[in-house]
């Protein structure tokens, strides 16, 4: 009895797949026993195919059974029984099929190869100490990285696909008993709720599982590098990986996360906690520095220093245009450069920067149309804005409105927007945490790694904030 | 529901409490009894102080109700509208009163000859989102802030003993003039009512409640040593000086070598007057939506702004009179604010009691 005919639903199925360049099929005879393997030979390894299943294959002298396949021959880790039905997505996902005209039952094994990356220290998170290791583009890897760090039957790894035509793996982790329970579901909810025909980077998910869609705030948190996604996890938190991306999610999402460094864990944390005052001090000229010094310079002269008053009258004084007309200018500016540098070659980086640094705001200066505290005011907050790096899309922007704000009301604008964006961001929750806890609300037993931190010691609990499902790390 | 902490809760308390008192009233009270203005504060402190303990009964009792729904099942809804209707009134003149001494000081300060809406624009959306946002969200934020506050306001304290200051002369007033005081500025107090309104907002978990008393009395202790130094710094040409917490910092000769220091007081001006009016714009849309339960607060918060810009048109031209007007017609509102509803609230609480404790002898 005949279960397949082989031929027909290889070719049955190389229809299905529309002919594709990189189809590919082998054929193996032995008397009446006829075999089909099925594979697209770009995305397997095709040595180990040769090695590990059709040479064995063709050594094998007695009857061939799936059972003696499965357990004899075929010298493969990965392999199993696959539906009929699904058998496409298996060929797509880099398997490679067996059937045969003695048996119902299918075979697939994994035999995935593609070009990857090996991990790397990645360049949005360099550090001093500490592991220099960094996610690559591929699942897999990515997972082993994880694993290699949590050698816990707790961690759990959850696969969905999303997208309806790239049918991308997602990948939801977490360590069972100390991630909240309702926080993963809410993420399993959002994922297996995204609609979309391709997912082709974890930004791509990240839009649909913020609480608040479209707010300028970032609400997920994100990184590079497994050291930084193990902690998150040991904190209960949730990570969710995204095949053929380096960069990992993490929720809930707070404030301080973005203050704290991978850098911070490997050092005295004296130094750490000085050092993270001097990022939220950064921060704060990012955002306000501009705004702070038109208010001053257009409402609130008296309260500058008499000689510091002179010296911004003396070199103000017979310029074109107005305080906040200028600083807008020269805000601009600095970012026409950032983005071009951003954008062009190394090698014309450097002469953009010359050109804008030098030719740019030197010949401005001179030529009477920008004033040197304002070069210096704009430059300083484009400095410090990079204390921070990853807050640093939302600060851009807001620094246009602080700006804006400083220049029309006067600090009285500054206080204002301050305080509205404050309560902005106390009004929404990243998964049920408080955005800008432990401070609003104060959680104390959260404090040991806020601004300030605690030797790492003492750090016995999980941070509240999270709600972990157990409190105590040991 | 979303509630807030006692911690929270103890933060609007204390901005509840500056409010009104930290740049005009010293001057003001200086002009009715001089010195002895201390004692007219302690008293009407001491007053207020009392309606704590009933807040906390009343929590206790009722802990997750809302006090119009108490008022409503004990006085019938008519009372409980008419008394809502004064409480809106309250908060609504509370505010704009705090918002126009912060105006004359901003005016004086900083804006001079602008146009005189401007700090009305920058503080009204501040103040309507925070109303939308929940009282969550914006405690939440006053607890944020609250350090930088507090910190700016105990500086300017202490920058004003860098200056010669000597002990002002008191029990200089008549008995006449010390109650005509009290009765003047009672208007300026009943800080602890907004607790009532935000009742069924409050999670206090045992034992507590004390830290409520804690920061009362800290804010308490704050406003009685600015008006003491205040008094001490100026002596009797203190009703000249109308922002008596930026009017510390000046002629402080040593720290003046390193700059004006104004911009502590300012900054400091500007906290806690955003947060007042928070807290009062909150308290009147409360007000609003019980009164009106069909409208939303959407509704309250359009009102208010439409009344708080027509009046505050009308007046900030005429500010003296808006001062003066307040000390003679808002005493009869606070009268009913603060001490007659809390009596009413005392009275339910007694009843209630009684009414266990003849059910609990009935069950014996």
């Amino acid at each position: 009895m005949s279960y397949f005919n082989v031929k027909e639903k290889i070719e049955e199925i190389k229809n299905t797949l529309n002919n594709s360049v990189d189809f590919s099929y082998r054929l193996y005879k032995k008397g009446s026993q006829v075999l089909g393997f099925i594979f697209l030979k770009s995305i397997i390894d095709q040595s180990l195919f040769s090695s590990a299943v059709y040479f064995p294959l063709q050594m094998y002298d007695g009857k061939i059974t799936i059972e003696n396949l499965k357990n004899d021959i075929l010298k493969c880790v990965d392999i199993k029984e696959a539906k009929e039905k699904d058998m496409i997505s298996e060929i797509l996902d880099g398997k490679l099929i067996i059937i045969t005209n003695f048996s119902i039952k299918i075979l697939s094994i994994d035999l995935l190869k593609f070009p990857t990356r090996t991990p790397s220290e990645p360049p949005t998170s360099p550090v001093i100490q500490g592991p220099r290791e960094g996610f690559v583009e591929d699942l897999q890897t990515n997972v082993t990285l994880l694993r290699r760090r949590l050698k816990t039957q707790n961690l759990v790894m959850e696969v969905l696909r999303v997208g309806s035509q790239t049918q991308t793996k997602v990948c939801i982790t977490y360590i069972k008993g100390i991630a909240n329970k309702k926080i993963v579901k809410q993420v399993r909810e959002k994922i297996k709720n995204i609609k979309i025909d391709g997912i082709l980077d974890s930004y791509n998910i990240l839009f649909y599982l913020e609480n608040r869609p479209g707010s300028l705030f970032k609400q997920i948190g994100n990184t590079e590098k497994p050291d930084i996604v193990t902690s998150k996890l040991l904190e209960g938190k949730v990570a969710i990986l995204v095949d053929n991306s380096p960069i990992v999610l993490t929720v809930p999402f707070i404030f301080i996360e973005d203050l704290q460094n991978s850098n911070d864990y490997y050092t005295n944390h004296h130094y750490s906690s000085f050092v993270r005052v001097i990022r939220l001090f950064g921060l704060l000229i990012a955002l306000i520095a501009p705004g702070f010094y038109l208010a001053l310079q257009l409402y609130h002269y008296n309260i500058l220093p008499l000689n510091f008053l002179i010296t911004i009258a003396d070199t103000t004084q017979g310029l074109p245009f107005t305080p906040f007309l200028e600083i807008l200018f020269i805000f601009l500016l600095f970012q026409i450069l950032y983005e071009v540098s951003l954008r062009l070659p190394s090698y014309l980086g450097l002469a953009t920067s010359v050109v804008g640094a030098l030719i740019l705001g030197d010949t401005g200066v001179k030529a009477g149309l920008i004033s040197p505290p304002g070069v210096i005011i704009v430059a300083l907050s484009k400095i410090a804005l990079y204390t921070i790096p990853e807050q640093a899309p939302q600060i851009t922007v807001l620094q246009l409105v602080f700006i804006i704000l400083g220049g029309s009301l006067g600090l009285i604008g500054l206080i204002s927007g301050l305080v509205y964006i404050v309560n902005y961001l106390n009004n929404f929750d990243s998964f049920s945490t408080p955005y800008l806890a432990p401070y609003s609300p104060r959680i104390p037993q959260d404090l040991k790694d806020a601004v300030f931190m605690d030797p790492i010691y003492s750090m016995r609990q999980r941070p509240k904030s999270f709600s972990p499902e157990s409190k105590e790390r040991v | 529901m979303k509630k807030i902490s006692v911690r929270q809760c103890g933060m609007i308390i204390v901005m509840c409490i500056f409010a009104n008192k930290i740049l005009l009233m010293p001057s003001l009270m200086y002009q009715q009894t001089s010195a002895d203005s201390i004692f007219v504060l302690i008293t009407l402190f001491l007053l207020d102080f009392v309606m704590l303990p009933i807040f906390i009964k009343l929590k206790e009792s009722y802990p997750d109700k809302k006090l119009y729904d108490i008022l409503k099942d004990k006085l019938g809804v008519v009372i409980t509208k008419i008394i809502y209707i004064a409480m809106l009134c309250f908060f609504f003149f509370k505010c704009l009163l705090v918002f126009s001494v912060t105006y004359v000081y901003f005016k004086q300060q900083i804006y001079q000859d602008e146009f005189i809406f401007m700090a009305l624009i920058a503080f009204l959306p501040v103040i309507n989102h925070a109303v939308i946002s929940g009282v969550r969200a914006f405690s939440r934020t006053i607890e944020l802030f609250f350090g930088v506050v507090i910190a700016g306001f105990i500086v300017c304290l202490v920058i004003s003993l860098f200056t010669p200051i000597s002990t002002p002369d008191f029990f200089i007033s008549s008995g006449k003039e010390f109650f005509s005081a009290l009765y003047n500025h009672i208007f300026a107090f009943g800080d602890f009512i907004i607790l009532f309104l935000i009742m069924d907002r409050i999670e206090i978990k045992k034992g507590q409640a004390k830290r409520l008393y804690f920061y009362s009395i800290f804010a308490m202790i704050l406003v009685v040593i600015l008006f003491y130094l205040f008094y001490a710094k100026y002596q009797i040409t203190a009703f000249m000086h109308n922002n008596a917490l930026a009017d510390l910092l000046v002629f402080s000769v040593q720290f003046n070598a390193i700059g004006r220091l104004d911009i502590i007081a300012m900054l400091t001006i500007m906290f806690i007057t955003l947060f007042q009016m928070e807290i009062f714009n909150y308290a009147f849309c409360d007000c609003f939506v019980n009164i009106f339960p069909l409208l939303n607060k959407n509704y309250s918060i359009v009102v208010f702004d439409i009344l708080f810009c027509i009046l505050y048109y009308v007046f900030i031209g005429r500010y003296e009179t808006m001062v003066t007007s307040a000390l003679f017609w808002l005493p009869y509102l606070a009268i009913v604010i603060n001490y007659l509803l809390p009596i009413v609230l005392l009275v339910i609480l007694i009843i209630r009691r009684r009414k266990i404790e003849k059910k609990d002898k009935n069950l014996v």
